[in-house]
């Protein structure tokens, strides 16, 4: 009897497995298929006590549950909704790794070109202009950072990421510009005036998205 | 079960119907299949396929809950709850079949009196 039983239970799994074959997985999916299979599984038996053959019980239970296609279809269009998800997931997954390669190969670059023309015998001013490639590439490795999602933390909206690294480019850019307009004038007091503008703009902003930040943390 | 209902009569109301089932206790898929041929003297099957379809469509609705029930020999079932705005629901549309089958009645049976 026991054997029996199993059997009846695959033949009904198999069933329905067989009508959702095609329907990509969700919770709803799960759910339904797990209601329908304890349903039919307990008409079968029902049939099987008013003295069906189990063959006969569980071909009778299937056409008595009438057409499903509407419910497939339904969930089909769940499955499909997750499956899109997945990819826009991993479609800016894979933009947030470019920008991170593509923002450490520009610091690199910059760090580099301008060792390269510190040794060349030209003015100075003339080298410390290659380290824009070194701000370029912080900001966009700050704005990639802040748009990866991780196993901890959701990714940060585009348009927040995008202050935020404007933030760290400008006060950057004030380093930068107070390196260049220094050698270029010979000045200190011009180096200081030149970094003081972007810097207070970029440290302005940088606190203002700080304090205004929500969390982003998961609730695990 | 000689007599058929057509298709377009029944699914306007088998929303009442489970409400009705439901109002009365909770109950799960199969349940309330078999209730429904119980009401009907064994003369009307609803077909679980639409029943299903009406359960899904009953929760997004918020006029009934599901919860899962214990582990029996076959599975777990899914029971249905009906919510207050369920509830309301169901008196509503008592109410609206209360006029339409004496309106129904009239139209379908009635004779035509030109006055001669």
């Amino acid at each position: 009897m026991a054997n029996r039983k199993n059997t009846v239970d695959e033949k009904v799994e198999k069933y329905i497995n067989d009508l959702f074959a095609d329907v990509g997985p969700s919770q709803q999916l799960f759910d339904l298929k797990e209601e329908l299979t304890t349903n039919i599984k307990e008409k079968v038996a029902d049939y099987q006590s008013r003295g069906m053959e189990e063959e006969q019980a569980i071909k009778e239970a299937v056409i008595s549950m009438g057409d499903l296609r509407g419910l497939v279809d339904d969930m089909r269009n769940i499955g499909q909704d997750t499956a899109k998800q997945a990819v826009y997931t991993s479609m800016t997954e894979r933009v947030s790794i470019a920008g991170i390669i593509a923002g450490v190969l520009l610091i690199l670059f910059g760090i580099f070109t301008v060792a390269m023309l510190f040794l060349m015998d030209i003015p100075r001013v003339s080298a410390a202009g290659s380290g824009i490639f070194i701000v370029a590439g912080t900001a966009l490795i700050t704005y990639s950072l802040l748009t990866k999602e991780t196993s901890k933390k959701y990714a940060m909206n585009k348009i927040r990421a995008a202050l935020y690294a404007l933030a760290i480019g400008l006060i950057m850019f004030g380093i930068f510009s107070g390196i260049t307009s220094g050698y270029a004038t010979g000045e200190a007091y011009i180096a200081v005036a030149a970094t003081m503008v972007f810097v207070l703009a970029g440290v302005g902003l940088f606190l203002f998205l700080i304090l205004t930040g929500s969390n982003r943390y998961k609730n695990i | 079960m000689g007599n058929t209902i057509s298709t377009d009569l029944i699914r306007g109301n088998t929303d009442t119907i489970i409400l009705n089932i439901l109002r009365q206790g909770d109950n799960y898929g199969y349940g309330i299949y078999k209730e429904i041929i119980k009401l009907s003297d064994n003369q009307y099957e609803l077909k679980e396929a639409t029943l299903y379809t009406a359960y899904r469509r009953l929760e997004q609705e918020g006029y009934i809950i599901s919860y899962w029930g214990d582990e029996t020999q076959g599975g777990r079932r899914k029971y249905y709850r009906i919510t207050e705005l369920g509830n309301e629901r169901f008196e509503q549309n008592k109410k609206d079949w209360d006029f339409a089958k004496v309106i129904l009645e009239k139209l379908i049976k009635g004779g035509i009196n030109n006055g001669k």
